[in-house]
């Protein structure tokens, strides 16, 4: 069963020249959390609305539990929740007047209402400040609002628009953790975050998307397996030769004082001896989704800019 | 509370693709709309209202200052055209008011995102808005109403009163929602809703009477849903009205309005971006 299907979907905004979405094709099974990874502007966002039915494709279909969303919007919109990207909860609200009016406004039962409100914000950590007005919550327990409001419902698919931004590392993992749950009851996700941390704790499923196709997808084994290495060592820049370093792999600058070498593990305890031997920093990890996406979208940003630009949505 | 009833219904709803079987609380309930539509007003009208009561008495106070400048200067003779006129603003107000309410939740918070993607239906979300903002409008509009029915009418034209106001609430709610829908930006919205307030309820004779408009003009008046509408609070009142008046052509005029803007609301307004 697929959670939703894609069919060469298309999005221009009217006013705009260029495809937020260019015939993107997507088939998301049911019953997993799926992530959409890419750049501010890149489309995860158009793509959400348009299956959570807030926006209508531009060409294309798609469907969302089997229904189709530009004819059958309703029927989807009683199996679906969404936190949308940058919402506020109401100021003078507490989280308990959010979570448990929502839930009947969706058409709970009083005592089901009490009891789903009581549990997420349990779950959230919210629950001992269910009664202070969300004015007077720090930017971080407002965001879990949101996700409160959306995870306390019986919705069968889940639309989670960057719902940790803004949160503090635990707060992010209570998040985490509400999602898990979410899916171990068997129903499905579709995440989009800028946080590769995030993705790799969470998906079964990823998608890279890049002004607005789908550039690469897969689970997270087939995304790490673009980069052909399996090890990563940064080395600290300041007395090293990046000539030497590409003998053991390919090399990157990460920007931040030291060149990344993408090698393998034989050869990364050979660079880490050279490293000890001339007294330098460094480090030696896994190859992580982060890198798999920079590499990604980083060479089609370079080639993008080297061919003169375009403008994404 | 007829609202309140509760008549939750549990629909087992089968998916096309798995053949799984959800439970999908309420969806079809008949009464269900009626209720989203009080829990939308509790929520954005009622639960504010009682943390912030001081906020009822500022939408309170301001249908009074064209009531009191006009009285003070027409030494109460044109206390009618005054009340009327009052009561027609400030029902206008209210009614627009909901289009920079719908704007900001939509701009602003991203509330709008939510219910879009949820069961309620853009008639139920700018029904539960539009009674949200009469209820920060009741004091000032049971003085005003009071103050209508205290000024020459009898009682039994307190059927009347009510009908005439929950027409032009009505009407200018769906031209708010109508409006706000198409705005992309809060300050547009504000804009537009304050020259809409303008040209319904300031230049039209609501304040004035329609006789001292030339022919033409009278006839251009009575195509504004206010004219009728201060007129029929003019009747009311137990004022003269124009003899090429009736309160048969107010009724009808207000009905088209109301039925006119809903459907523009229900048809045009924008729920979906496209």
């Amino acid at each position: 069963m697929l959670a939703v299907k894609a069919s060469r979907v298309s999005k221009v905004y009217k006013g705009s020249r260029y495809a937020a979405l260019d015939e993107v094709s997507l088939d998301i099974d049911a019953g997993m959390t799926f992530t959409l990874l890419g750049r501010n502007g890149a489309g995860k966002t158009t793509f959400v609305r348009m299956c959570a039915t807030q926006l209508l494709p531009t060409s294309g279909r798609i469907e969302v539990l089997g229904y189709d969303v530009a004819s059958q919007a309703g029927m989807i919109r009683n199996l679906i929740s969404i936190v949308p990207q940058e919402g506020r909860p109401l100021r003078a609200l507490t989280p308990w007047d959010h979570v448990y009016n929502w839930l009947k406004i969706r058409g709970e039962s009083n005592e089901s209402a009490k009891e789903k409100s009581a549990e997420i914000l349990q779950k959230l950590e919210l629950y001992d400040a269910r009664d202070r007005p969300a004015m007077n919550l720090s930017g971080g327990m407002k965001q879990k609002i949101l996700v409160a409001m959306a995870m306390a419902t019986d919705a069968e698919l889940l639309f989670l628009d960057e719902p940790t931004i803004g949160l503090d590392p635990i707060s992010r993992r209570q998040v985490w953790s509400a999602i898990r749950d979410w899916k171990d009851r068997g129903r499905s996700i579709l995440l989009t975050t800028h946080y590769m941390d995030e993705a790799e704790m969470l998906s079964d499923r990823v998608a890279i998307i890049d002004r607005g196709k789908i550039i690469v997808h897969g689970t997270l084994q087939d995304l790490r397996k673009v980069i052909p290495q399996n090890v990563r060592v940064d080395v600290a820049k300041n007395g090293i030769d990046p000539g030497l370093l590409s003998s053991y792999g390919s090399v990157v600058d990460t920007g931040a004082g030291s060149l990344r070498v993408f090698t393998y593990e034989s050869a990364a305890r050979e660079l880490s001896e050279l490293a000890i031997k001339r007294n330098l920093s460094f480090t030696v990890s896994p190859v992580t989704l982060d890198d798999v996406f920079v590499s990604l979208v980083g060479n089609a940003a370079n080639e993008e800019a080297g061919s003169g630009g375009a403008d994404g949505a | 509370m007829l609202l309140m009833k509760k008549q939750v219904a549990e629909v087992r709803m089968v998916h096309k693709t798995s053949g799984r079987i959800t439970s999908i609380k309420a969806s079809t309930s008949k009464t269900l709309p009626l209720k989203q539509v009080y829990l939308i007003a509790h929520l954005t009208g009622i639960l504010w209202l009682r943390r912030n009561p001081v906020s009822m008495i500022f939408t309170a106070i301001s249908p009074f200052s064209l009531l009191f400048v006009l009285f003070v200067i027409s030494n109460g003779q044109y206390v009618h055209f005054a009340i009327a006129g009052s009561l027609v603003m400030a029902l206008v107000g209210y009614g627009l008011a909901l289009g920079q309410d719908i704007s900001f939740y939509k701009t602003e918070y991203k509330i709008q995102d939510l219910f879009v993607a949820s069961p309620v239906s853009p008639l139920t979300y700018m029904m539960g808005l539009a009674l949200s903002e009469l209820l920060f409008g009741l004091p000032a509009l049971t003085v005003l109403a009071f103050l209508v029915v205290y000024s020459g009418s009898s009682i039994l034209s307190i059927p009347l009163l009510v009908a005439n106001i929950l027409l032009i609430w009505g009407s200018m709610s769906a031209m708010g929602f109508f409006l706000s829908s198409h705005m992309l930006h809060m300050r547009n919205a504000t804009q537009v809703i304050s020259f809409v307030n303008v040209i319904l309820a300031v230049i039209p004779p609501v304040y004035y009477s329609v006789n001292i408009l030339p022919q033409g003009l009278r006839y251009l008046a009575y195509a504004v849903p206010t004219t009728h509408a201060s007129l029929m609070l003019q009747y009311t009142m137990g004022a003269k009205t124009p003899a090429d008046w009736s309160l048969f052509l107010g009724f009808v005029v207000q009905i088209a309005y109301l039925v006119g803007f809903v459907a523009l609301a229900k048809t045009k307004a924008i729920w979906r971006e496209v």
